[in-house]
């Protein structure tokens, strides 16, 4: 009972502590670092190459177009930090300091709008089912019943539950390991947005093997995910990337990764570059009709 | 079976993952030596603290000791984590909430043999110092503590081989240790059998060599 | 950023319930693998007293190599790498039942089973040897006399230290949650991420243990008091 007294003793005396506000524009500039959650096992987007360097689409997003723009703006070259994160940890870390960007492969969805503010939309996709080759899963019409493997805390998992009541969903904490459930056989299928699918299966030892079926049963914008009420740096952000698709930058950087002699090559669709091309014009026009800033 | 992804990695999991040289904040050693170092001077204040005559000091003590005692360091590593970079405002790296945490976990239990080391010094010791003159905190310094430490040093030992098994949890907040190391070339590869055995044998190798060196420090210190 | 307390969340909503079902599972793991341990402690602790130079050697690389390699490894290796050696068919078993609780179990069991056989040995070595020497000599074949006279000893004189590391094996079964068992700790995090109340849900978890450590302690304090055996202090059996 006495530890349990100064338990919460030492915990009320910590949250007083916190109380002081800071930006994380202040922050940011503070340290002289932007710190991202990213993933190290979802090639393209963010993963850990055959050099053991960490790598990705969306690590070179914030790089290349996100940084720049923070430094403009608070005047001084801003290092970028990565930490690891993974669908059930991304928004603990962002709400605890921790990071200051969610920069992965995280959906933009309604409900996590709740918790956390988005960026532009970045990329699009939609939800599939890796299997092995040969397997008689087609599509979400053909897993009920069947142990189809999922991240804990991914948008996939909760929709495939309402979806297909009989499915024996098996949550992993994060993307190689539910791979590994399905390369050992502990799972039938893997359920993940069609691009990871697709970046697993092009970096595994056997491409071959492995088979993405299904059509999408569900929509996936991918969005960087920050913290809410956080005007200024949102905008820089959505300035950074409205940036590199109003130039054409993100466009190359999509080929580098993407194009035909990119990591995993998958065409941008025509679609795809107008929803791109929309958000951006969107921003501007959001972003022109404020003022610029406090 | 294929031993070739430990030829192609060996150069990452040690220099990363044992030392702490790379691209990635990690390293075991990188963790585990500041960790008892560290630990061992709050182990000593908390530890002289267990034994004081003052109840507002010993009680305190002795709730840190039974609390860190109580839970798993899985669970004060999760605390640290969530807490730290909260009530200090700022965005710590893995290390400094991995050493954070171990520092305070750790001490608990080194408090633990500093008590004893010390309680093992003859009391009549402490009694001949202060008949010859010497104050309290003198005997302390003087005659007590460089006795009693000479006494802990396997014992430490024994608690640096634990600590240094237990920094492979700081893998849990990625942290790049041997561990995540391993885990990091395993989610690409998919070689669990070959990596984990891998890094069984490199922990097997440190820790078997510092028991030894227990072994030894003890037998040098048991003849004086 | 000011954290807007709300304790209400570890009884509103599932919390509750996680926290239950973690902890049975915790209290299930524990159990099994304490068993395990206390098996391959007594089996290895005695086979390293022998006189028979091979057994004594098995047991002695089995106790040094477990005991040297951090528990998450064995927690990684029995999960990830075990499975894969074993016949397809029994593959197939394991994955439809629960392959991480075997695994975490197995990992526990056999890491804790080195500690333990340490304990034991010392415990059996600090017996005078004219105990063995008396049995043998009444008739019973030396795996008698280690059944019915030494071990019962042994194992009453190294109560305190056999105490200490069942909590250390307690609060080990928490590293089950680096493979996916939903023990303790897990639903602790699992209630952090559904309500992002970290504190609750970490305050409940962190006292959960403790009083259980407390209650473990205890018992093996009656245990102990039951068991003494008049005459024999239990000394001679350091921790390792």
């Amino acid at each position: 009972m006495k530890r349990a007294l100064i338990l919460f003793a030492t915990l009320f005396l910590l949250n007083l502590s916190s109380a002081f506000a800071e930006t994380t524009l202040e922050k940011i500039g503070r340290g002289g670092t932007l710190t991202i959650g990213t993933r190290t096992g979802s090639p393209p987007f963010a993963y850990v190459d055959k050099n053991n360097r960490w790598v990705g689409f969306s690590i070179d997003l914030v790089e290349q177009f996100v940084a720049p723009a923070v430094s403009k703006k608070i005047g001084k070259t801003i290092k970028v930090a990565k930490k690891e994160s993974a669908p059930p940890t991304r928004i603990p870390l962002l709400t605890s300091n921790a990071v200051d960007l969610i920069a992965e492969t995280m959906t933009d969805t309604k409900e996590r709008r709740e918790s956390v503010d988005f960026s532009l939309t970045f990329f699009y996709t939609g939800a599939q089912f890796l299997v092995k080759k040969g397997s008689p899963i087609t599509g979400i019409d053909s897993v009920a019943g069947k142990r189809v493997a999922a991240q804990q805390g991914a948008t996939n998992a909760r929709i495939l539950r309402e979806r297909v009541p009989t499915v024996k969903l098996v949550e992993f904490p994060d993307q190689p390991a539910a791979f590994q459930a399905l390369a050992q056989g502990r799972v039938e299928a893997y359920t993940n947005d069609g691009i990871q699918l697709a970046g697993l299966k092009a970096k595994a030892p056997k491409p071959d093997d492995w088979a993405i079926v299904g059509a999408f049963y569900s929509n996936e914008p991918y969005g960087m995910a920050m913290r809410k009420n956080e005007p200024d740096f949102h905008n820089l952000v959505n300035q950074g990337l409205a940036d590199a698709i109003e130039s054409g930058k993100y466009f190359e950087l999509y080929d580098k990764y993407f194009g035909s002699k990119g990591e995993l090559p998958y065409p941008m669709t025509a679609e795809m570059k107008r929803l791109l091309q929309a958000s951006a014009a969107e921003f501007r026009k959001a972003a022109g009709a404020q003022p610029a800033g406090k | 079976m294929d031993f070739g992804v430990i030829e192609r990695n060996w150069s990452f999991l040690l220099g990363q993952g044992l030392v702490g040289i790379g691209g990635f904040a990690g390293g075991t050693l990188r963790l585990a030596v500041p960790a008892l170092l560290l630990g061992f001077i709050l182990g000593l204040f908390i530890g002289l603290a267990r034994l004081a005559r003052s109840r507002w000091v010993r009680v305190p003590a002795t709730i840190y000791v039974e609390l860190f005692r109580g839970v798993p360091l899985v669970m004060v590593i999760f605390w640290f984590w969530f807490i730290l970079p909260f009530a200090l405002d700022v965005a710590l790296p893995e290390y400094g909430i991995a050493l954070a945490a171990f520092v305070v976990f750790e001490a608990a239990y080194l408090a633990e043999i500093v008590r004893a080391g010390i309680q093992s010094v003859p009391s009549g010791q402490v009694e001949a110092a202060l008949s010859a003159g010497l104050g309290q905190v003198q005997t302390m310094r003087y005659v007590v503590l460089p006795q009693a430490l000479r006494n802990m040093i396997p014992a430490l030992v024994t608690q640096f081989i634990v600590l240094f098994k237990d920094t492979s949890l700081a893998s849990i907040i990625g942290y790049v240790d041997l561990t995540k190391a391993a885990q990091i070339v395993n989610n690409r590869e998919i070689r669990p059998f070959e990596l984990y055995l891998f890094i069984a044998v490199v922990y097997w190798l440190c820790a078997y060599g510092m028991s030894r060196y227990a072994g030894y420090l003890e037998r040098r210190l048991a003849t004086a | 950023m000011t954290y807007h307390f709300d304790w209400s969340v570890l009884w509103r909503g599932q919390a509750g319930a996680w926290l239950l079902q973690g902890l049975l599972t915790t209290l299930a793991i524990s159990a099994l693998a304490w068993l395990l341990a206390l098996a391959l402690g007594i089996l290895a602790g005695a086979l390293r007293t022998v006189r028979f130079t091979p057994a004594r050697i098995l047991a002695a690389a089995y106790v040094e190599f477990f005991r040297n390699v951090p528990l998450l490894v064995w927690m990684f290796f029995f999960y990830f790498a075990v499975p894969t050696l074993l016949p397809q068919p029994l593959q197939e078993w394991l994955y439809e039942h629960g392959a991480e609780f075997s695994a975490a179990t197995a990992a526990l069991g056999v890491y804790h089973g080195a500690r333990f056989s340490e304990m034991i040995r010392a415990g059996i070595q600090s017996i005078p040897k004219t105990q063995l020497e008396a049995a043998l000599s009444t008739g019973l074949s030396a795996a008698q006399a280690y059944r019915l006279v030494i071990l019962p000893i042994a194992l009453r004189l190294i109560i305190p230290p056999l105490t200490n590391e069942t909590l250390n094996l307690f609060k080990n079964s928490s590293v089950a949650l680096t493979i996916g068992v939903a023990e303790l700790t897990f639903q602790t995090r699992q209630i952090e991420t559904y309500t992002a109340k970290a504190i609750e849900a970490l305050t409940a978890g962190t006292l959960i243990y403790l009083i259980l450590c407390l209650a473990i302690a205890r018992t093996m304090a009656r245990v102990e008091r039951r068991f003494a055996i008049p005459g024999m202090v239990g000394s001679g059996a350091t921790e390792p």
